[in-house]
């Protein structure tokens, strides 16, 4: 199936410091791979099942990140930014897909932090969607996807074209070596702006600042661990979880 | 004021949907799209009308296209669905019908004049957002549970759909781990990369015999190291658990850890850095070496 991997479309929450205002400071942070890339890059691979598989991603971070792990081409949308409306992201993502045409899946990460973006995109697209997927393949010329729901496994099978946004149930475990870097370097980008691609990069909703929530925070005990240990335990006692 | 719609695909936080809905101060209408029990629970959780969709066993992700239209004929200036996996899909579809701007991790909605104020939970909920929108808004509500609060029953209106889209479930099995004790224990004590040595499981295993308690571990623990099962794995991707009591131990408590443990009544967290992330979201902590905590611990359990 010709199916487009999502990558690198967004920043990671990780890489922004929170100021004890409640201010945030990105530090100039660029887009990275999500925690769900690379889970997202592998399901990617086995629905695409030796047909075309193509890379996608947007924004200022390094397109080769799908190029060392086996894609053979990529499309890089360069100057899209990070954006708090999930929805403006998803027409970046469906803009820049109008470039590849015939596409059967669409594979992307089910970030945490922009979990509206796989949802959108397949509603842009008029797609059906499976979203928190674990694996994926290509059977009979529809797409069989495992996810988790609660205790059970869930096999569905949902036709192309579709969007499948995958979870992560484990980091990568090899980083690619320097021979796949090199190789990287050597396959095609192609660089798309926005204008190119008839997108826009804008909110539709403007952000009025942030602040830290109001959370209660934690009862702490420390000092000598015997007598914190007696107050912890005093303290789960009278919770009556103990 | 804003007329609101909500999305129901479980029961769990249908009354907090509607309670955030009621921020709005319009009239809010609640969608269920499952069987008839779930639009039966919407309606007495305070909505003005509930329309609903018998899903009739079929994946709910296969009526994102119907529900989108029958949303989106009413113009609302903002849809609420649960961040749920099903949810979510619907609402994305909603919003691509509304044109509407899609927003993740609310937490609070209000009207200011003709504009939607979204509180929103970013960056692992580190901070709290503000946002907003002149346009029509979708989000996906992350805030707390809240217990319905005995409204009568609205009427309940069966809708017609379009045709679902072709999407089947092949099998349901027992996930792996499911029969693991660690989905019923009332106390689990989980533990991460804090710990220095397999070895040193030991007395972790101590602590949880003196609790009665079944034994969890981080997704490192599990994954990258194989010194727990990993169907004892605590995540996102891994056991969503419910215990009475969860102690982390050793563990800082990256969002994909903590989001397994939402639902756990009181949680503690142990750690030498009194900055992880686990004392933002624990009821209790102690700030101290797992070493000379979990014996002190023990200790003060048999008196």
């Amino acid at each position: 199936m010709k199916t487009v991997i999502v990558y690198k479309w967004a920043r990671n929450a990780e890489d922004a410091v929170v100021r004890n205002d409640g201010t945030v400071d990105w530090r100039n942070a660029k887009m990275t791979a999500g925690e769900d890339d690379f889970a997202a890059l592998e399901a990617a691979k086995a629905i695409a099942e030796g047909d075309e598989l193509i890379g996608l991603t947007i924004g200022d971070g390094d397109a080769s990140w799908a190029l060392a792990r086996g894609v053979l081409q990529t499309i890089s949308v360069t100057d899209a930014s990070n954006l708090t409306d999930n929805a403006s992201t998803a027409a970046i993502i469906v803009a820049a897909m109008r470039q590849i045409g015939g596409v059967d899946a669409v594979v992307i990460g089910d970030s945490e932090e922009y979990a509206g973006v796989p949802v959108a995109l397949a509603g842009q697209l008029g797609w059906p969607a499976i979203a928190h997927v674990s694996s994926a393949s290509a059977v009979d010329g529809r797409v069989q996807v495992v996810r988790k729901q609660g205790s059970s496994e869930q096999t569905i099978s949902i036709a192309a074209p579709a969007v499948i946004a995958v979870s992560a149930a484990s980091p990568e475990k090899k980083t690619p070596g320097m021979k796949e870097q090199l190789a990287a370097r050597k396959r095609p980008v192609t660089k798309l702006t926005l204008a190119a691609i008839g997108a826009a990069s804008d909110d539709k909703v403007s952000s009025k600042g942030t602040r830290l929530p109001e959370t209660a925070a934690a009862r702490i005990f420390d000092g000598d661990p015997a007598a914190a240990a007696e107050q912890l335990v005093a303290a789960l006692r009278g919770e009556g979880v103990l | 004021m804003s007329d609101a719609w909500i999305i129901v695909t479980e029961e769990k936080q249908v009354a907090a949907l509607v309670a955030a809905a009621k921020g709005l101060g319009g009239k809010i209408t609640a969608i269920a799209v499952g069987p008839r029990a779930l639009a039966d629970a919407a309606a007495i959780a305070g909505p003005d009308e509930v329309k609903w969709v018998d899903a009739k066993g079929i994946p709910v992700e296969a009526y994102a296209g119907s529900v989108a239209r029958l949303v989106a004929a009413a113009l609302p200036k903002v849809v609420v669905a649960s961040g749920t996996v099903e949810g979510r899909v619907l609402a994305g579809a909603t919003a691509a019908r509304l044109g509407a701007a899609v927003i993740p991790g609310g937490l609070k909605l209000s009207a200011l004049g003709d504009r939607t104020v979204v509180e929103r939970a970013d960056l692992d909920g580190r901070v709290v957002e503000t946002i907003e929108a002149a346009g029509p808004v979708v989000t996906f509500y992350a805030g707390d549970d809240v217990a319905s609060e005995g409204f009568a029953a609205v009427p309940v209106e069966p809708v017609g759909t379009d045709a679902a889209a072709d999407i089947l479930v092949e099998k349901t099995e027992p996930a792996a781990g499911a029969g693991a004790g660690i989905n019923q224990a009332a106390v689990v004590v989980s533990v991460g990369r804090g710990l220095k040595k397999k070895d040193d499981l030991a007395i972790v295993h101590d602590l949880a015999n003196a609790l009665g308690a079944e034994i969890g571990c981080s997704m490192p623990v599990a994954d990258d190291l194989g010194w727990v099962e990993k169907e004892r794995y605590v995540g996102r991707s891994g056991q969503h658990i419910a215990p009475q009591l969860y102690i982390a131990i050793g563990i800082r408590g990256a969002p994909q850890h903590l989001e397994g443990i939402r639902d756990a009544k009181v949680v503690v967290g142990i750690n030498n850095d009194p900055d992880a992330p686990i004392f933002k979201f624990a009821d209790y902590g102690i700030v101290g070496d797992l070493y000379d905590v979990i014996p002190a611990l023990q200790a003060a359990l048999g008196k």
